[in-house]
């Protein structure tokens, strides 16, 4: 199957202008069209290691960046998210262009994939079992989680959407870029000097945001799925010495009940998942300020 | 007040871990996180082994007020 990287800058972009690019990310296949560079560029960067599927292929989502042909558009001018050719989204600023792409295929993922039930959460694996890092934005979950794949071995499912399939309670890999926000930006180029990241875009809802590329292992194995392990719930302080408490079964479903995107919505179904990742995922609550401390608990785990 | 049931509709899905459950609310899709003894009141009343002398008892006044509150119990 073809891998994005086979495409030379100009037959990127002709693809995204034609008949749009259709990629597949992990379970989900997106086809998506755009005319604006920046864009092309950062899939070329971020997203070489995936198949690129063909133009006829089924796609899951339908997604076009454009830019909205309003006067707005010789002063200030911005990008819109069209889904399915309807526009959901307020338009950004050009240069956010990329981050919308991310933020709306997550939105797609976590608004329309209900044979999942999906947490608001980072999911990363080894030797078959997987940590959930269910955490609100600011509590260092994607720095915890790019540090973690980028240096500590663990394979990446999803910095983002931890989708447990309904009918076994596995964890479906959804291995895409890393988000990281304000401050973890330049903490992860220290941290992980070989990664590769995008372009940082300031002034965004969420601060400053760059992209880190997932590791190819990570997308190669997009179709490995992982037994639940642990959930982890990460806060980040400053100076503070690394905590890990265990959490009681029933505060650990409630907590994490609270971060799910459709618990509601798949009523009993969601119930009877949640309680299945409890059972054999027991709960910690976890401070960390230093990433190599924090690797090491994460060691100490996976060789338990 | 005597004579308290399950309300109709409620099925009583629940899990139970070191003496803390949580239990589906079949009629408001909440989850309540519960301690045993509630669940097991709950599933006793379910399966007919409180007497309503039993349910008289003024201890067990405020937790069957708060059961009534989720909708899980109802007066017969």
């Amino acid at each position: 199957m073809t891998q994005l990287a086979a495409f030379s800058p100009a037959q990127l972009r002709a693809a995204l202008a034609g008949p749009g690019l259709t990629l597949g990310t992990g379970r989900f296949v997106t086809r998506l069209h755009s005319t604006i560079g920046s864009v092309a560029d950062s899939l070329a960067l971020l997203y070489a290691d995936y198949p690129v599927l063909d133009d006829t292929a089924f796609a899951d989502f339908h997604l076009q960046l454009t830019r909205p042909l309003t006067p707005r558009r010789w002063i200030k001018p911005q990008v819109t998210l069209l889904y399915d050719g309807r526009s959901l989204f307020r338009p950004l600023p050009l240069d956010q262009a990329f981050p919308m792409f991310e933020w709306g295929l997550n939105w797609c993922v976590s608004s329309r994939a209900n044979r999942y039930l999906i947490v608001h959460a980072a999911v990363v694996e080894k030797n078959g079992r997987a940590a959930i890092l269910p955490a609100p934005p600011g509590s260092g979950k994607s720095t915890l989680c790019a540090a973690l794949v980028g240096r500590g071995g663990w394979r990446l499912l999803s910095d983002e959407l931890t989708m447990i399939r309904l009918d076994d309670g596995l964890l479906v890999p959804l291995p895409r870029p890393i988000s990281l926000k304000n401050a973890s930006i330049d903490i992860i180029r220290a941290y992980l000097p070989d990664a590769t990241l995008s372009r940082p875009v300031t002034d965004t809802t969420k601060g400053t945001v760059a992209h880190m590329k997932a590791p190819g292992a990570s997308v190669a194995r997009a179709a490995d799925t992982a037994q639940p392990g642990w959930v982890i719930f990460p806060r980040y302080q400053a100076e503070a010495a690394l905590t890990a408490q265990p959490l009681a079964r029933a505060d650990t479903f409630m907590e994490l009940a609270a971060n799910c995107f459709n618990y509601s919505l798949l009523a009993a179904d969601g119930f009877d998942a949640l309680a299945g990742v409890v059972e054999q995922a027991p709960g910690w609550r976890f401070t960390y300020s230093v990433l190599d401390e924090a690797l090491a608990f994460f060691d100490g785990l996976a060789a338990s | 007040m005597a004579g308290w049931r399950i309300v109709p509709g409620q099925t009583l899905r629940h899990r139970c871990w070191d003496s803390m459950a949580v239990l589906y609310n079949d009629l408001s899709g909440a989850t309540h996180q519960l301690a045993e003894p509630a669940l097991a009141l709950l599933l006793d009343l379910r399966d007919g082994l409180v007497t309503d002398d039993e349910l008289t008892d003024p201890a067990l006044a405020d937790l069957l007020d708060n059961l009534r509150g989720l909708d899980l119990i109802e007066t017969a």
